[in-house]
């Protein structure tokens, strides 16, 4: 999934502002990309999402210290999004390779269905924290925080 | 998992452009220095350092990418993506190993199933590691290393 282009970054500007500019796009990138994402089979737009949430993540590792304290929060949620993503994506691949076995048997069958519910129960914790991260507002705080001073916390250490 | 290594003290205020060289220069030191020993493959978290420590200056490029020329820049991303490619597809059959190996109260034919399945995975993981150590070689005789330094120079 390719990032979204971002316009008006000026070299010769200070940090925060281009910050500000990257992180309000990957915000909104992770944000868009969650809907289709909800749909228990929807695969590619899981893998799409825990794309934008490891984007949004090393972002605002470098940038946090930026912005208004939700920022590192933020950054708490969208490494959470990709950890719960990835253990879904591990089913997904494991389970393609399964299925894609030439003379399928009882024994890759019972793996299957193993893995099925697997996936079943990762898929539920992802949904489980988004519903926790969307109640708190979480796109509306981050957002905030962008244009939040830093608030007496030491400068970048990533 | 690998940490984020501390960068000196930047602030919001500084240059964009300085916080790019002082950033990418970390995080490229980072990379390098998790090369040694990723072909093991009885030592599986070393490639995953050095693919998260790919990832965060892969990132790192690309939140600063104004702030370099153009040219070297997309050559230099390029190799980083190439280097990352490699990484990632030795370490997809370090996962997919990893999660068969740790299943537990499985059923005789499930085992066996668990077992050819295996079996293929260290084929795989074999051939991602030349893959992998064709990259590590790449990036050498490509300077990158030094490609990096002179981009943050």
């Amino acid at each position: 999934m390719k990032a979204r282009p971002i316009d008006g970054l000026d070299p010769d500007g200070p940090l925060v502002a281009a910050a500000r500019l990257i992180v309000r796009v990957r915000t909104d990138e992770l944000c868009d990309l969650v809907t289709p994402a909800l749909d228990p089979s929807a695969a590619a737009a899981q893998h799409d999402l825990r794309i934008a949430a490891k984007r949004l993540r090393y972002l605002l590792e470098l940038t946090e210290f930026c912005f208004g304290p939700y920022a590192a929060v933020a950054r708490g949620h969208a490494k959470h999004l990709q950890t719960l993503l990835g253990d879904v994506h591990d089913c997904d691949v494991l389970l393609a390779r399964m299925h894609g076995t030439a003379a399928p048997d009882p024994g890759i069958q019972q793996l299957i269905d193993r893995y099925t519910a697997r996936r079943v129960v990762a898929y539920d914790a992802f949904r489980h924290a988004w519903t926790a991260i969307e109640g708190e507002a979480f796109r509306n705080r981050l957002l905030a925080a962008l244009d939040e001073p830093p608030a007496g916390r030491p400068n970048l250490s990533v | 998992m690998a940490k984020a290594r501390k960068l000196k003290q930047l602030r919001p205020d500084d240059p964009y452009r300085r916080a790019a060289q002082a950033v990418v220069a970390v995080r490229a030191k980072e990379v390098f220095k998790r090369a040694d020993g990723v072909l093991d493959t009885t030592d599986v978290e070393r490639v995953h350092a050095m693919r998260v420590a790919t990832r965060r200056l892969r990132a790192a490029l690309e939140a600063f990418a104004p702030c370099f020329p153009k040219k070297p820049y997309r050559r230099i991303l390029q190799d980083v993506k190439k280097l990352a490619d490699a990484l990632g597809e030795r370490r997809d059959c370090d996962v997919q190993l990893a999660s068969l190996e740790g299943l537990e109260d499985l059923a005789d034919r499930e085992a066996l199933a668990a077992q050819t399945l295996t079996a293929r995975l260290r084929d795989e993981q074999l051939a991602a590691n030349v893959v992998l150590s064709k990259a590590l070689d790449r990036a050498k005789r490509g300077h990158l290393r030094r490609r990096l330094k002179r981009l943050v120079s």
